[in-house]
């Protein structure tokens, strides 16, 4: 019995851990190449969660809402990039903090106006909706598996895109370095709009998988926003490989020990008090691990050699 | 045994595959101005970056006037005895010339932890800080804003700060670097005019001005000591003259 | 020496002696509502002012100082859960305690600069934040109800006994503050931040003023939460929520982060802001009147874009061309 509950919140872990990869991979590299501290980037998952869901609520098509909604969030990056964050490179990072601070009071509010206060809740299509046997006698969900599969394969384009390509080449050294892409031939305000509205893409589409296993509401990106944040830290800012390597640690710790801690509590405390203190301190876990990295290793596991 | 403020014994330090000091042992002795020259790339910047301890040398020992100091912060050698200006002017850009002084008089004083009485107002500190201008000339412009100053005024303020330590030992990167030819005359005079009470280490391109200031002068390349002497032995060696002032002229 | 502080600070002392005052005002008008306003102004503006010793002076870019607003909270609500009432001493406490915390998240933290540095205490921030919120004992994350402490002095049940108990820590604080940034440590606190490693040449060791920086703006930061409790009389992790450090920040580049009145400018603007966005949406824009983010977070990007130097920079510049306009 425990052991089954365990590889299930294994595989819980894992399916959360890739979720805040594609949060934080575009993330990364907006920290790391355009030394840009982007708060708002949990708003691109809400944009993207609130973009399939308000289509397939309209369309009544899962699929189609998922389709239409990575367009929708790549321009939302595009324009946002173009109309704000460019114009905020190479200043102090406490304004790049507050800027993008205002965003995300701007993002919440605006669809807090759009689409009222309350959650929106969709269902994935009943094809995705059951379970496959992951052991003999445990069952876990298709539609968390496929998440796992998507993320993972997202994961792989991206690693193949930054240790394969030209443009990949630059990312990897990890910095702005205006004589190497200039070597390099590349226009560097196109590549950071391209970072940004590819990053802009993967949190949404996040947002998009996660958004019937949680609750579309106003705010739903700022807890995966600093989770990935810690992620991106963890990691090492700028390296997607440690980003990969932290969001699967952060989600293993995370989700085991929400449902592992309160059960070990219960064998010394009482029930309401493990029930209160067990997840409050698997959420401190996640910080405790942050902040004992950075003790030992101030810029992250694996810091970029360009930093 | 020798007067040595400053002895480099084997140091060594690798980037890499680069050897960017190679087997570097060198003295300088109390008193002197030593110039130590050589092609761009040689590794001059990083063989004093190790002597201030901003770098830790692989291998290979300091002595500042006799005592190790392989291991000690910057902060610890600031306050043993030696003083640095930085190849890119480093002084504190939103203060004027006067606070600048007085921060380095405050340091000196070493009476830092100090939470009430204000700093820029009291008056021995100001007349500490008007001295160390005066050491360069600099009292005139006590009360411009450093952001304000000509690339050459802030060289030569740097210069003051490091020598507001009284060091035992001033490490100048390149202090004409950028200036205009008046200003370094007038630094050139500055640093003539130390001989005799500070001990000097000097990084310079200029070869007029190494010629006209160095008592003393050993060559970089590649990370190694080729030749040391005084000027005259150094512009007659052959080897010198085929690495470095060959191409150069 | 009190008539330059005078001159130095005019800004601040013309606000802490408008604040002196300003129930007078509200008691001839009968707007008492607004007593609760400005107090709700001196709490965060207080802790914006400590926030700025190490943000504005220092310049480090700590987002975490909410945390020590809750830790002072705690101190007094769990004070007085096991029966202290007295303020005093749950003033001391807030003080101690976060000044304890203050050494080791600043040693901790210090280690690391830039991103990692406000990442860090970001994590700490968070840390606390989770700690409290598993706090059974205490209401977890619905908090904890509790009264006015019991100032001795003062019963802060009596109108305006709260508000000038704020007034008259916060006053004390900013004088201190005066003093301090023009003392020795606070000039080399201020060379630090313009230029870390010309301060290591001249032989001091950074790390020791940065950290004393960071507990002395931990302590006045829990000083304000400690009253905050009272004025709210209620406690809950969400006085430490990590948007609280950012509304901190914002206080403080709203006012302005190398004025000293900064943070309280910018507390009299962010909160005003949010009194009266909203009336005035009512009346532009009644059916969005609740949402005066909409326009607030829009604003803080075009003070960023557009307005350095926040508030008091933008009043400075004024006075400055016009006092080189009579010069010349």
């Amino acid at each position: 019995m425990t052991s089954t509950l365990l590889l299930e919140q294994i595989f819980n872990g894992l399916q959360a851990g890739i979720t805040l990869f594609l949060i934080a991979a575009g993330l990364t590299l907006i920290l790391g190449i355009m030394d840009f501290v982007f708060l708002a980037h949990g708003s691109q998952v809400m944009i993207g969660a609130y973009a399939a869901a308000a289509i397939t609520i309209a369309t009544n098509n899962f699929y189609f809402g998922i389709l239409a909604a990575i367009p929708i969030t790549f321009v939302c990056g595009y324009l946002l990039e173009w109309l704000i964050i460019r114009h905020l490179y190479g200043r102090d990072h406490m304004d790049q903090v507050l800027a993008t601070f205002g965003l995300i009071l701007f993002f919440n509010e605006a669809i807090r106006i759009g689409f009222g206060p309350a959650a929106l809740f969709t269902n994935f299509p009943s094809s995705l909706s059951g379970f496959i046997e992951i052991l003999p006698d445990t069952p876990y969900p298709v539609y968390r598996i496929l998440i796992i599969l998507v993320g993972l394969l997202c994961a792989l384009g991206i690693h193949l895109f930054v240790s394969r390509t030209r443009v990949g080449a630059m990312v990897r050294a990890g910095a702005s370095n205006p004589e190497m892409t200039a070597a390099l031939g590349i226009n560097v305000k196109i590549l950071f709009r391209f970072i940004f509205a590819a990053g802009a893409t993967f949190a949404g589409l996040a947002g998009m998988m996660i958004g019937p296993l949680t609750s579309v509401e106003p705010g739903m990106g700022e807890p995966l926003l600093i989770l990935s944040l810690v992620v991106i830290i963890i990691g090492g800012i700028g390296s997607v490989r440690g980003a990969f390597i932290a969001a699967i640690l952060i989600g293993l710790v995370d989700t085991v020990g929400r449902v592992m801690l309160p059960m070990l509590f219960k064998t010394f405390m009482s029930v309401s008090t493990a029930d209160t203190a067990g997840p409050a301190l698997a959420s401190m876990s996640v910080y405790i691990l942050m902040a004992v990295v950075l003790v030992f290793k101030p810029t992250g596991l694996f810091p970029p050699k360009g930093a | 045994m020798k007067n040595n403020v400053l002895e480099l014994r084997s140091l060594r330090k690798k980037f890499g595959a680069l050897k960017a000091t190679d087997d570097v042992s060198l003295e300088v002795e109390k008193g002197k101005i030593h110039a130590l020259i050589g092609p761009n790339g040689a590794g001059k910047t990083t063989l004093i970056s190790q002597i201030f301890g901003n770098l830790k040398p692989d291998s290979g020992d300091i002595f500042l006037d006799g005592k190790s100091i392989t291991n000690t912060s910057v902060a610890d050698r600031a306050l043993l005895g030696i003083g640095r200006s930085f190849q890119i002017s480093n002084v504190l850009m939103d203060f004027s010339v006067l606070e600048n002084a007085i921060v380095a008089k405050i340091s000196h004083s070493q009476e830092t932890f100090r939470f009430f009485r204000p700093a820029f107002s009291d008056p021995s500190l100001i007349e500490g800080g008007f001295a160390i201008l005066k050491r360069v000339g600099m009292e005139q412009m006590a009360d411009r804003k450093v952001s304000d100053l000509a690339h050459g005024e802030r060289r030569l303020l740097e210069l003051a700060l490091a020598l507001a330590m009284e060091p035992l030992l001033v490490l100048l990167d390149e202090p004409m670097a950028g200036a205009g030819p008046e200003d370094t005359i007038f630094m050139t005079k500055v640093i003539a005019g130390l001989r005799g009470q500070t001990t000097i280490l000097l990084i310079e391109h200029d070869m007029d001005v190494v010629f006209q200031l160095a008592e003393r002068i050993s060559v970089l390349v590649e990370g190694a000591v080729i030749a040391s002497g005084t000027p005259d032995e150094i512009s007659q060696n052959r080897l010198v003259r085929e690495a470095y002032l060959g191409s150069d002229q | 020496m009190v008539l330059d502080l005078f001159k130095k600070f005019t800004t601040l002392w013309i606000i802490l002696i408008v604040l002196a005052f300003f129930p007078i005002f509200t008691s001839t008008f009968d707007l008492p509502f607004w007593n609760d306003v400005v107090m709700r102004i001196m709490l965060l503006g207080m802790a914006a002012m400590g926030l700025n010793i190490v943000f504005g002076f220092g310049g480090m870019v700590s987002f975490g100082h909410a945390a020590f607003m809750g830790v002072g909270a705690y101190c007094a609500g769990i004070s007085q859960y096991y029966g202290l009432d007295n303020g005093w001493y749950q003033l001391l406490m807030s003080a101690v305690s976060c000044g304890i915390l203050g050494i080791l998240i600043g040693f901790l933290a210090l280690r690391t600069s830039g991103i990692y540095f406000i990442m860090i205490t970001l994590a700490f921030a968070q840390m606390l934040y989770f700690f409290f919120v598993s706090l059974e004992e205490f209401g977890g994350d619905d908090g904890l109800i509790m009264d006015r402490s019991d100032f001795i002095f003062f019963d802060l049940y009596e109108p305006l006994r709260l508000y000038y108990l704020i007034f008259f820590i916060l006053a004390t604080v900013s004088i201190m503050l005066m003093l301090l940034i023009r003392s020795r440590f606070g000039v080399i606190l201020q060379a630090i931040k313009s230029n870390e490693s010309r301060v290591e040449a001249m032989g001091l060791n950074p790390l020791k003023f940065k950290l004393t920086g960071y507990v002395i703006s931990a302590i006045i930061c829990g000083l304000s939460g400690c009253l905050f409790a009272s004025w709210q009389e209620f406690v809950s992790p969400d006085i430490m929520h990590w948007t609280r450090s950012g509304d901190l920040m914002i206080i403080i580049i709203l006012g302005g982060l190398t004025y000293l009145a900064g943070p309280l400018v910018g507390a009299i603007v962010f909160l005003l802001l949010e009194e009266l966005l909203p009336d005035l949406l009512h009346v532009l824009f009644p059916p969005i009147s609740e949402n005066w983010m909409i326009i607030f977070g829009p604003l803080l990007i075009a003070v960023v874009l557009f307005g350095k130097g926040g508030l008091m920079g933008v009043m400075g510049s004024k006075l400055k061309t016009a006092a080189n306009r009579e010069k010349t």
